[in-house]
């Protein structure tokens, strides 16, 4: 599978629900905060447990989000590195993309512009344009969540295992 | 302050005010800039619009009384601590019944704000059983009974159902159903609104709770700026959370072996925080279903699991150095070890307090029974913990509850019996008990009237002002007095009050109790006293009711609680003596208002007033109230054996009144004061009220003499229940 964001194992982090992850993820590509434009899903765990669960994008290596785009290679595309990603500007808001995730829930959503005008897809690009890499792995407090080509958690097993 | 914004965007904010009429089910929208940025948000917006809507004459459980919900600009900006709320309102957990705020974390404030609200004004009362859920710009009044009656997990469980897991709700529990006057209103991740008692308001109100679904977008000012921030305010070190199995529950003032073991993880309480101060313990069992559960513990919970010592702390935790900075409260578990060549450690590292109270001994799981029923029913943890169920203890040892029949024997290190008792508070049964005035009313019924006015009801010199001897000092070495009732002040239980329940230095019960004493509850929620080694030097020479650091230390504290839960963001987070700008620093990165932190204060300045006139007006608060409310709990000895005379205490509330430009004589501010701080209009008002007192202060004032007659049980105090 191609590289893609992973929510560390309770022994390694837990994470706290503070839901940073989702904020900065809105704000570093839209420059506001909104639950509509976050790449990344929080899930509140049950009341009584509150063990808290993140839905991630994995990148698919078939990518059927890709597959489903009817303006394939200008809205939905993929990058020299295999990121699946949105073109917005090319993106005329249908869903299909969503629709075809394989994963509910859909690890895309597709919501309307600020001024309400168009609708445009939301998906996960690993942060692919920013220097500093995926923004939700930079400012998560407790390295909760890492990229899949580099586990901390993994990493440690295996320092531990040596 | 100075305007260079790029544009006049009301960066920060959400935009509007929300007016829910829970009588006609109607909504009004007011647009925030009525309000904001002058007022920030939070606490300081809710005096405002208090001042303006409700007047004297108000009660709690009156249709007419008005609660504010409020977040302020650094809500839902990732801003770290930024994520809470409070709520204002006239309270049902003190006594008399006053205005009062309350903070709470979760989820909600910033829903709130995603939804397109500042703030809520909650008013009248719903005609039957009510939840209403707020989805942008819909707001409906849903019919509750389903949820009506069911525990805190239960209702919460039940609306994610019913509305998504993206709709995060507050709740009552049967405790607020039932009006229990500490009853608390909570969140899905267990954060609580609890020591104003608002959870039995909403009960008053018909109202189980608020759902928040929001798809909006709130737009800092400087989103580089708050990235900066957030490796700067809060828990910044960037390292795991693991979860560790623990098979003890300890700390300085506690050690309890838990014979099952439990698993340790930390949680954030809320939206953006980059902290983790909530112990959430988890693979406990559910003392309802007995199926494995988590609680998140924090502060007192400790306390259920065993109270043999009072809860005390290293000096440090109030008193800061650049050393320990960053180790002032929650911080403190991860913070990096006191340095012993730092010339301050020897202040930072003592320890005070540590009295032998012999409350109740070590029970692992009955402490996690006793924390999970507070919250399940919805009870506040602080005041059953350490009110009534220390109240049960002390009482029983004295041999004092022979006379009232509880349903059972009181014991409080029985299971059965703490599961009995807040049961009967919660549902307000239990077998009848006589009043001191000659009326039957049922034991529950009386205890969730909670504590003050229950000890009232029953006799307060007999059932609150009788002497506990269990309580020995082990400074002293010697046994100290304490009354069976661990009263504070304004109905509510001791906190930081230096005796009987957490031990502390005179300087720092001194300070706390002037909060409190100027407040309408426990202080101790957004402002305890932190002060800097070198100020804590100069307060120990001066000697504490003679300091004017100490003074201005208070003052500090007030402003920048004021400051702490406008903004909003998390005090225990917060380190005012080292790092003043904070505020100013958030409050920029938000909204793009910029403040110098004097200017701030200044702004907090005017917030306090404004609340000091809320009291004035609407419960005629003066010195002697204020006074005579707060002197009596203090005339018991600290674990050092150190208490106030009426003549130390009267000479500090001179000095405060001094240094906040308020008369001696009736502790109401002068004109000067009130305009000082851009408040000429309630001078104006003030004047209109003959509460204007005289620049230079009231002619021919001479102090009152002590009426207490040096001694708790002399106080002829009359209450009306
Ligand atoms: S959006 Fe869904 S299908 Fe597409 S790559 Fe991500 S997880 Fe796979
Ligand atoms: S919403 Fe946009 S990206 Fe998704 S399928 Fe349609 S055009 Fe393609
Ligand atoms: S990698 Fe970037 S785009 Fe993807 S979820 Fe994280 S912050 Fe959002
Ligand atoms: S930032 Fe980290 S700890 Fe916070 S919600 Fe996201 S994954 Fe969990």
């Amino acid at each position: 599978m191609a590289k893609h964001i992973e929510k560390a194992p309770l022994e390694y982090s837990m994470c706290t629900g503070c839901v940073s992850c989702e904020m900065v993820c809105s704000m570093v590509h839209e420059g506001y905060v909104s639950p509509q434009t976050k790449r990344l899903f929080f899930k509140a765990g049950p009341v009584k447990t509150m063990l808290h669960e993140i839905y991630t994008c994995q990148q698919c290596d078939d990518h059927p989000c890709y597959e489903a785009c009817p303006k394939k290679d200008e809205a939905m595309c993929i990058d020299e590195n295999g990121i699946v990603y949105v073109n917005e500007k090319n993106c005329i808001g249908c869903g299909k993309c969503a629709k075809a995730c394989k994963f509910t829930p859909s690890r895309i959503h597709v919501v309307k512009s600020k001024d309400k005008e168009e609708r445009k897809a939301k998906k996960c690009d690993l942060c692919r344009t920013r220097p500093e890499g995926p923004a939700c792995v930079q400012w998560c407090p407790f390295m909760c969540l890492a990229v899949s080509d580099r586990l901390p958690w993994e990493e440690r097993q295996e320092t531990d295992q040596s | 302050m100075t305007t260079e914004k790029k544009d006049d965007r009301l960066y920060g904010y959400a935009g509007k005010i929300l007016r829910i009429n829970l009588t006609d089910s109607t909504t009004e929208i007011i647009d925030s800039r009525k309000y904001l940025p002058e007022w920030i948000g939070g606490r300081a917006l809710a005096h405002k619009i208090f001042w303006e809507e409700v007047g004297p004459g108000v009660g709690a459980f009156d249709p007419e009384n008005k609660l504010i919900f409020a977040d302020g600009p650094a809500g839902g900006t990732a801003i770290p601590t930024g994520g809470r709320a409070v709520m204002c309102g006239v309270a049902a957990n003190n006594l008399p019944e006053q205005y009062a705020s309350s903070s709470i974390g979760g989820w909600v404030g910033t829903v709130m704000k995603y939804a397109g609200y500042d703030a809520l004004i909650i008013e009248g009362k719903a005609p039957r059983h009510t939840y209403l859920l707020i989805d942008d710009d819909k707001v409906s009044f849903l019919n509750a009974d389903a949820i009506w009656g069911m525990l805190i997990s239960d209702a919460q469980e039940a609306i994610f159902l019913a509305h998504g897991r993206d709709t995060f709700s507050m709740v009552i529990g049967p405790a607020g159903e039932h009006m229990v006057r500490d009853a608390t209103i909570t969140t899905s991740n267990d954060h609580t609104l609890s020591k104003a008692g608002f959870g039995a308001v909403f009960g008053s109100k018909n109202l189980k709770g608020i759902a928040f679904h929001g798809t909006g977008d709130i737009t800092p000012y400087d989103i580089d700026k708050v990235l900066e921030l957030r490796l700067k305010i809060g828990d910044y070190q960037h390292i795991p959370n693991p979860v560790t199995h623990q098979t003890r529950m300890k700390s300085v003032a506690y050690d309890v072996p838990a014979p099952n073991g439990w698993d340790y993880g930390k949680l954030a309480c809320s939206p953006g925080c980059n902290s983790r101060c909530q112990r959430l313990m988890m693979n406990m069992t559910d003392a309802f279903t007995g199926e494995k559960v988590s609680q998140i513990e924090k502060c007192t919970s400790p306390a259920a699991f065993t109270l043999k010592n009072d809860f005390y702390m290293p000096v440090g935790t109030w008193v800061t150095s650049p050393m320990n900075g960053r180790s002032v409260g929650a911080q403190r578990s991860w913070a990096k070890p006191y340095d012993k060549n730092d010339p301050d450690y020897e202040i930072v590292s003592q320890m005070w307090g540590g009295d032998t109270v012999n409350y109740w001994n070590a029970d692992f799981d009955r402490g996690a029974m006793l924390n999970q029923l507070c919250k399940e029913y919805g009870i506040d943890k602080w005041d059953f913990i350490i009110w009534n169920m220390t109240w049960i203890s002390m009482c029983k040892q004295e041999g004092l509850l022979t006379d009232l029949d509880f349903g059972m024997e009181p014991d409080p290190e029985s299971p059965e019996f703490i599961r009995h008792f807040i049961k009967i508070i919660t549902y307000r049964t239990g077998p009848e008990v006589t009043l001191i005035d000659g009326s039957k009313r049922p034991i529950g019924d009386v205890f969730a009237e909670h504590m003050a006015r229950a000890i009232r009801m029953l006799g307060k010199e007999k059932y609150g002002d009788s002497i506990y001897h269990g309580r020995y000092s082990n400074i002293l070495k010697k046994p100290l007095d304490i009354p069976v009732s661990l009263e504070g002040g304004w109905g509510q239980c001791s906190h930081w009050h230096g005796r009987g329940f957490s031990g502390s230095q005179k300087w720092f019960w001194c300070a706390n109790m002037m909060l409190d004493m100027v407040n309408t509850r426990d202080a101790m929620a957004s402002g305890h006293t932190h002060v800097s080694t070198d100020e804590y030097k100069k307060i120990l020479a001066e000697g504490p009711c003679y300091s004017q650091t100490l003074a201005n230390a208070v003052l500090r504290t007030e402003n920048t609680a004021i400051l702490t839960d406008s903004v909003p963001c998390c005090e225990w987070q917060s380190n005012e003596p080292f790092y003043p700008e904070e505020n100013a620093e958030q409050l920029y990165a938000a909204t793009g208002e910029k403040y110098t932190p004097e200017e701030l204060l200044k702004k907090a300045d005017r917030a306090r007033l404004l609340f000091r006139a809320i009291l004035m007006r609407n419960y005629g608060r003066c010195r002697d109230q204020e006074v005579e409310e707060i002197y009596p709990f203090l005339t018991f000895p600290d674990p050092g054996g150190d208490y106030a005379t009426w003549e130390e205490w009267n000479d500090w509330v001179d000095l405060y009144y001094k240094t906040v430009g308020w008369d001696l004589a009736t502790g109401w501010p002068f004109r000067s004061t009130w305009e000082a701080a851009g408040l000429k209009e309630i001078a104006d008002e003030m004047e209109k009220l003959g509460k204007l007192p005289p620049e230079g202060g009231t002619p021919g004032y001479v102090r009152k003499e002590n009426p207490f007659n040096g001694h708790i049980r002399k106080v002829p105090q009359e209450y009306h229940f």
